[in-house]
């Protein structure tokens, strides 16, 4: 059961890492360094647009950069 | 027989029983101690990781100053398990809890499940340098800089992770199983801590305390761990599948390491005397024809 699940979820954790992590992660970098996200969308916002991208590439590539 | 009154050029004629046995005389001077430089490793180690939390969430201490501490804590929290997954600390007896803690509480900063790493590095010991049974092997490379690319990219989604891998070959053994379960739920917790602190205003704390700390001290780990020690691993056998290798960065940054063949030979030996056991082992190694070279083979 718990194998099973784990091998279904388990290719998403790159996109789970971008969603839980990155997204708040670079919201308070934006915020730190003052960074306005464009088209009036919210420091959060953005981080999760950009944390759900670079997690679903790296899941799609197999690697981050 | 006194191996240190014996001129060097005598063992290179012994016979293997003579010279087994000379290596045991010397091994048992050292195997069983019990190590407090390693329990003081482990508690300080572990307690000034721990203590960068509130440090830092209470403004006392910068972020850009807790980065470097917490990737030292991290480098360094490997070995005091490290011994504990020998049982150097407690074989059995009234202070095998102690034994069993400080293989459990060690590596939390490294987020390594100290009974995967137990039946792994046992794996290791016994297949040490095959490349189909040593769960350390993959980080074979020609050069330290292609093992830190290596480290790199076997960190990438996706990539086979060899830990597993051993797990699955070994079965459906309880004590797997078991080892599987506690694994699976500490990489879990790890991920749901780190979560729940980026979603609490902590985002920064947690990426620069753990997270980045743990991707970078486990690259150094296997660097100086996995492939120093074995590089460059095409050799099988008890006297050379590991080396003595001398480092310009000296024998504390690469963490004893230098002396890693004593620990494959003796592994009740703890790493605190592995350097003094090997300069008194080193006629008897040189007859057996270990590797003695530099960090770069």
């Amino acid at each position: 059961m718990i194998k099973t699940v784990m091998q279904s979820l388990g290719p998403w954790g790159p996109v789970f890492f971008g969603i839980g992590f990155l997204a708040p992660l670079l919201s308070t970098l934006m915020i730190n360094f003052n960074v306005s996200p464009p088209l009036g969308l919210s420091t959060i916002q953005a981080g999760l647009i950009i944390g759900f991208i670079v997690g679903l590439q790296a899941k799609l590539r197999g690697r981050w950069l | 027989m006194n191996v240190n009154a014996t001129p060097p050029q005598a063992f290179a004629n012994m016979s293997d029983k003579e010279l087994a046995r000379e290596e045991m005389i010397i091994a048992r001077k050292y195997l069983n101690r019990f190590s407090w430089f390693m329990v003081f490793w482990w508690i300080t180690n572990l307690t000034c990781w721990l203590s960068l939390w509130p440090l830092t969430m209470t403004g006392i201490l910068p972020l850009w100053a807790a980065f470097p501490i917490a990737t030292l804590n991290v480098i360094l929290c490997y070995l005091p398990s490290h011994d504990a997954q020998h049982s150097n600390y407690a074989k059995n007896g009234s202070l095998r809890w102690f034994n069993e803690l400080i293989g459990y509480t060690s590596t939390i900063p490294l987020v390594l499940p100290f009974k995967i790493a137990r039946i792994t590095h046992m794996e290791h010991h016994t297949h040490t340098n095959d490349p189909e049974l040593d769960p350390d092997y993959g980080v074979k490379a020609d050069n330290w800089w292609q093992a830190i690319i290596t480290g790199i990219k076997k960190r990438q989604p996706g990539q086979p992770n060899s830990y597993g891998e051993t797990l699955q070959r070994l079965g459906d053994d309880p004590v797997v199983r078991r080892a599987g379960i506690e694994g699976l739920a500490q990489s879990l917790a790890f991920w749901l801590i780190i979560t729940v602190l980026a979603w609490s205003g902590y985002a920064l704390e947690a990426a620069l305390i753990w997270w980045l700390p743990r991707y970078i001290g486990s690259i150094y780990i296997s660097l100086m761990l996995s492939w120093a020690p074995h590089f460059p691993n095409p050799e099988r056998g008890r006297y050379r599948n590991t080396r003595h290798f001398e480092s310009s960065l000296g024998n504390v940054l690469v963490m004893g390491m230098e002396h890693h063949i004593v620990h494959h030979l003796h592994p009740g030996i703890p790493l605190t005397w592995n350097a003094a056991a090997y300069r008194e082992m080193k006629p008897v190694l040189d007859a057996r024809g270990c590797r003695s070279e530099s960090f770069h083979g």
